[in-house]
């Protein structure tokens, strides 16, 4: 018995337990402001790092992303939905690469790259009220294939 | 010690049980049968047994093979498509490709190559795409070229490549696109650019390549398709390089991300040295802008200035009067006359769409384009107080017009009159609210395609539609009908020469059964995301041969008098209706098996009734709508009790009768 015990938590620990969810990184903690994300791509984690949160966030945050394409990327559409308190508050839809305007460098890259990507992500600057915020994020490509897709929950205190 | 190895021991074996199991079932995806199967995202370590020898198209990315050589694929010798990325491929040894005559892709983007074997690529007849994307190649030198002749595609992009001078014998005669994006490359001389002359036609990439110097007339051996230098800081080094080259379109945009240093007049300078038909300068910001900025523009056919923060075009631009596409999107124009379209009267394609702010469409701005055939003013949140004749005046040309997305267009009778020669019309996203009984699209004869999705139209009013004997296409998509029916007198009535008809999600209950009477050369019907029951299916009766989409609907069962307008169609989607899988239904559900082949989305077709059927396929529910054993047995005792109940009856009678004689 507890070889076999022993046999499941090797194979969970080498396979990685099918259904299993990938751990919860930081992507900023300071400025009374905390996000957290989880990837929820099936297939893989990813990285992210936001360099200056705070609660009055900043136009134009720089960021830093590392993955591996699954897929091309000449067309990438990100859809954000914001809930709080358990209502959708908003939701919209953002064309970052198209084919007659990639917005960013790595527009165009191809499914097995691996991206790094260090950069501003011109945003508006906006402030945000106290509470806590689950967002969802999705980027995928005109397939509608996954590129990659993130829960984050931000808490501002 | 010993205990330390032992453990070390036992983790292996019982990580070597576990790598078993986990990979104990993989299965490919068959995507065509005998031809095309995905593989992706496996942990596969060999290719399966279970693919056929005849297959022609693999997806294998993301397994696991550190070697290939020529055992790893011997037994698919049909091989025409290879996708390898990912694999984790540190080798590809001596005539791994030997018996693949027929291979025409390889594909080892993001594989970790340590060396490709001289003879690599021998065996192919014609390998004509290579993709060695992100694999660490640090000199072309590493690529054996010899066996490359009918190469027309080498991606080498997200490498370390700081010089594109190919080896000797690489033959370059059939390479049409040479890919060297996100790589080292800092300078090109002529003698780099020399080898690649034989190449006639070739669209060569250096986006993503810090170029601080290029040798001047480095480029002027070749006539060259295409050439990116996307993300270049300094355009002036570009210009300089490029002097006395033949460029059918030069890519110089920036990004977001890149930075970007003005581009002055002096800059654009070098643009009178060169002879280019097409460019994109995206992102960048002019500084002064006069007429003189475009003074070197004057061979140009092509500009395309998206979000280049133009807030208008300076007027008594000379030398542009052969330009025939001109690109504005995503600037912040006021209103249309700030492109001041006098300049550019030969012109036949204008987008400006996604205006950054709110685009006026005033009177007359574009009457200079007589030969405009394309104008796209889509994502504007476009304002006209009363379209669009007047501000389409001039336009006779025009073919295809974009006002899609806008604000509330008021339209006009007739509309469009300005533009007779009309064939493609898209207002989708665009609310058109109008007098009763208008005719707005009267007098198009040319029109063949019209999108009005989403544009809260008046359908009850009949004469909508009036005066376009051409339209072939309509799309009416998410506009909704009075009580949800479409009656037997609609606005349909006046389009007879329709052959594709959209009207999802406009929340019908209810078709006329005469309500397509007229419709008679229908190709292509989609009625999905409606509220339809059976009944609807009637008013097709008398087409046949349609692409049918009823998917969404409420179709619970199809009496049999209905079945044969369905087996008069091509192609019928009935996916996500609540349909019954009882006997009641039992001539519909014999006749979906049968004709499996002409069903789209079977997967998603499922029943919804009995509760004990719910979510099983169509395609996998047996019934047996015969008479049950305990029917039989029922019907037997019931009968043996009548021909008792008959024979005392009968006696009865009998006795009854002679006892009165």
């Amino acid at each position: 018995m507890k070889g076999f015990t022993a046999t499941l938590l090797v194979c969970m620990l080498l396979g990685g337990s099918p259904g299993g969810a990938w751990p919860t990184h930081l992507a900023c903690r300071s400025g009374g402001l905390e996000v957290f994300y989880q990837s929820c791509d099936p297939l893989q984690d990813f990285g992210l790092s936001i360099d200056e949160c705070s609660r009055e966030l900043k136009p134009n945050l720089s960021i830093r992303f590392g993955l591996i394409l699954r897929e091309d990327i000449r067309q990438l559409f990100l859809d954000v939905t914001l809930v709080s308190k358990g209502v959708s508050v908003l939701n919209f839809s953002y064309p970052i690469c198209e084919e007659d305007f990639p917005k960013f460098s790595f527009c165009g890259r191809r499914k097995g790259e691996q991206i790094y990507f260090a950069g501003p992500v011109n945003n508006p600057a906006f402030d945000i009220l106290q509470g806590e915020y689950e967002i969802l994020l999705e980027l995928y490509n005109e397939n509608h294939s996954t590129v990659a897709c993130a829960n984050a929950t931000v808490l501002c205190s | 010690m010993a205990r330390a190895v032992s453990c070390f021991l036992l983790a292996v074996l019982l990580s070597a049980s576990c790598k078993v199991i986990i990979s104990s079932d993989p299965m490919c995806i068959e995507k065509e049968a005998n031809k095309t199967y995905n593989c992706e995202n496996l942990g596969l370590s060999k290719i399966p047994d279970t693919l056929p020898n005849k297959t022609e198209i693999l997806e294998f990315s993301f397994n696991f093979l550190p070697t290939i050589q020529n055992t790893t694929f011997s037994r698919l010798i049909n091989l025409t498509f290879l996708d390898l990325t990912r694999c984790q491929i540190n080798w590809i040894h001596e005539d791994t490709f030997q018996s693949h005559r027929q291979l025409n892709t390889l594909v080892f983007t993001g594989n970790p190559l340590i060396f490709i074997a001289e003879t690599a690529f021998n065996g192919p007849v014609a390998l004509k795409h290579l993709f060695l994307i992100q694999t660490g190649i640090t000199s072309l030198e590493f690529i054996p070229g010899h066996n490359l002749r009918d190469l027309e595609s080498l991606y080498l992009g997200s490498n370390h490549i700081s010089s594109i001078q190919l080896p000797k014998s690489f033959p370059t005669q059939s390479l049409q696109v040479l890919d060297f994006q996100n790589n080292a490359i800092h300078y090109l001389s002529k003698e780099d650019v020399t080898c690649l002359k034989p190449a006639t036609n070739l669209s060569l990439n250096f986006n993503g390549n810090d170029i601080k110097d290029i040798e001047p007339e480095a480029f002027i051996s070749t006539v060259f398709r295409s050439v990116n230098f996307g993300g270049m800081a300094d355009l002036s080094v570009i210009f300089k390089g490029l002097q006395k080259s033949a460029i059918q379109s030069l890519w110089l945009g920036s990004f977001e991300d890149t930075n970007a240093s003005d581009l002055s007049p002096a800059v654009l300078q070098g643009l009178c040295e060169m002879s280019v038909e097409s460019i994109n300068l995206q992102k960048h910001r002019f500084s002064d802008l006069t007429s003189a900025t475009f003074k070197c523009f004057k061979r140009i056919r092509e500009l395309d200035l998206t979000a280049t923060h133009l807030t208008s075009l300076p007027s008594g631009i000379e030398g542009m009067e052969s330009l025939k596409k001109l690109v504005l999107n995503v600037n912040h124009f006021e209103h249309l006359c700030q492109i001041n379209a006098a300049n550019f009267p030969s012109l036949t394609h204008l987008y400006i769409k996604g205006n950054v702010r709110r685009l006026l469409l005033r009177d007359g701005c574009l009457e200079k384009l007589g030969k405009l055939q394309q104008l796209d003013l889509s994502h504007n949140d476009l304002e006209a107080p009363d379209c669009c004749s007047v501000a389409l005046r001039g336009l006779s040309h025009l073919q295809s017009l974009n006002l899609s997305y806008s604000e509330p267009l008021s339209l006009q009778s007739q509309a469009f009159d300005n533009c007779p020669r009309l064939e493609l019309l898209d207002l989708a996203f665009t609310r058109l609210p109008m007098r009763a009984q208008q005719s707005p699209f009267q007098n198009l004869h040319h029109l063949q395609v019209l999108n009005l999705s989403h544009c809260f139209l008046d359908t009850s009013n009949q004469y909508l539609l009036t005066g376009l004997p051409s339209l072939r296409h309509l799309n009416l998509q998410g506009n909704q009908f009075h009580d949800g029916t479409l009656p037997r007198s609609n606005l349909l009535q006046m389009v007879d020469s329709l052959e594709v008809l959209v009207l999802s999600s406009c929340g019908l209950h209810f078709i006329d059964q005469h309500a397509f009477q007229n419709l008679r050369k229908m190709r292509h019907m989609d009625l999905s995301h409606n509220n339809l029951m059976y009944g609807s299916i009637e008013a097709l009766g008398h087409l046949k041969g349609l692409y049918l989409n009823l998917a969404s609907n409420n179709i619970h069962t199809v009496p049999s008098h209905l079945i044969p307008i369905l087996s008069q169609q091509r192609i019928i989607n009935l996916s996500h209706n609540p349909l019954e899988c009882s006997c009641s239904n039992i001539y519909f559900l014999t006749w979906y098996k049968e004709n499996l082949q002409k069903l789209e989305g079977s997967e998603e077709t499922i029943c919804a009734t009995p509760a004990s059927l719910r979510g099983v396929k169509l395609s996998a529910v047996k019934l047996y709508c015969g008479i049950t054993a305990m029917g039989i047995f029922f019907l037997a005792v019931f009968s043996l009790l009548l021909t008792i109940l008959l024979f005392f009856a009968v006696k009865f009678l009998l006795r009854w009768k002679y006892q009165h004689i």
